[in-house]
């Protein structure tokens, strides 16, 4: 019986703090990129091992991006970006790791129904992390326009429309559409790492019903982790490059409208940046 | 040598803001729906606020076409 419950589930209290099993998932992720980070900081070569190839891999594949599309001033946001990179992927794909959402206690449910509740959960799969991450993107794309713009000038761009006359119709439209980029980009992720869970188990239980009769039943599951993989992949993709692309329209928006000024108190890299890799000049 | 930047297909960033582009359509018209909800509850005005805030959504809606298409054709 495929049990499938929206909110994450509470496994214990923790003083004020309910811990539930999407807490545990994303506390993995983050360890496992506190240890890859120790061990990448200790042993890194010029020349990479496999084990530091396979770090660099998605940072220089984000890097790479986040260089071509990012403005001039991509370095200022690049490791914001790959960060939130790095931790979705990881959020993403611990979730696929075998025990995940299939070991836990046994628990009655409200209907008096015996239920698993399992010790890990995706983190992403509770939408308590991803409005945060939302949330973390949405104030470092404010931050960097107010850095770019000034206070006065980002709440001109943001609340006086051009022309004036129009600002008590515009300023509501406004004001929608920037809310509803933290909305969608929340429940994004979270549906998408959701229904992947829910598809997950409910392929684990046609399958392990059916065991006796098709062989197939042990193919069935992997062909839908394969595809976990790749969509667990591309959710934290789009959801990095939003945000790049919002930090980008911010500062953007400021070269628009006040192009003699600027705030950000730093010279913008120029424009002939050598490629990521390549020799430097030393002096 | 550098290729030209047409000739390079479409960026990642512009995939990522095409996934965005359906779903931020309905989130709009919901928020704006939503506060309108919340405004009528507050103020025993039902449905004025409800129709206004619909309104208002469906056209952030139509300004977020306008703002993508605005940035996309800018980059």
């Amino acid at each position: 019986m495929v049990h499938v419950e929206i909110a994450a589930e509470k496994l214990f209290q923790l003083g004020p703090l309910t811990v539930t099993n999407s807490m545990i998932g994303a506390l993995l992720a983050s360890l496992a990129l506190l240890a890859a980070a120790r061990w990448f900081v200790r042993r890194a070569a010029l020349v990479p091992s496999r084990g530091q190839s396979l770090i660099e891999l998605p940072i220089e594949l984000l890097a790479g991006i986040v260089r071509g599309t990012g403005g001039k001033r991509w370095r200022q946001f690049a490791p914001l970006v790959i960060t939130i990179f790095v931790f979705v992927l990881l959020a993403n794909w611990i979730s696929l790791l075998p025990g995940v959402g299939t070991i836990g206690l046994a628990e009655h449910g409200p209907d008096g129904k015996v239920v698993l509740v399992p010790f890990v959960r995706a983190a992403a799969a509770d939408l308590n992390l991803t409005l945060g991450l939302a949330l973390v993107s949405f104030v470092s794309f404010i931050a960097f326009g107010i850095r770019a713009n000034g206070l006065r000038g980002y709440l001109r761009e943001l609340l006086v429309a051009e022309p004036v006359y129009m600002t008590p119709l515009l300023t509501p439209i406004h004001l929608i559409s920037e809310l509803s980029r933290v909305i969608s980009l929340s429940m994004r992720l979270f549906g998408n790492v959701f229904a992947g869970e829910v598809l997950l188990a409910t392929m684990l239980a046609l399958t392990t019903a059916t065991l006796f009769i098709l062989p197939l039943a042990f193919f069935v599951p992997g062909v839908f982790l394969v595809l976990e993989l790749i969509f667990g992949f591309v959710q934290a993709l789009v959801f990095a490059l939003l945000s790049m692309t919002y930090i980008t329209l911010a500062i953007a928006e400021h070269r628009q409208h006040a192009t003699h000024e600027d705030h950000s108190g730093e010279a913008p890299e120029p424009a002939t940046a050598p490629a990521h890799g390549a020799a430097q000049p030393t002096s | 040598m550098s290729r030209d930047p047409k000739e390079q297909g479409p960026r990642p960033a512009n995939w990522a803001v095409a996934f965005d582009l359906g779903l931020r359509l309905g989130v709009s018209v919901a928020v704006g729906l939503g506060a309108g909800l919340l405004t009528d509850n507050w103020l025993h005005t039902s449905p004025i606020f409800i129709l206004v805030g619909m309104l208002l959504g469906i056209a952030a809606a139509m300004y977020t076409i306008w703002d993508v298409a605005r940035q996309s054709m800018g980059r």
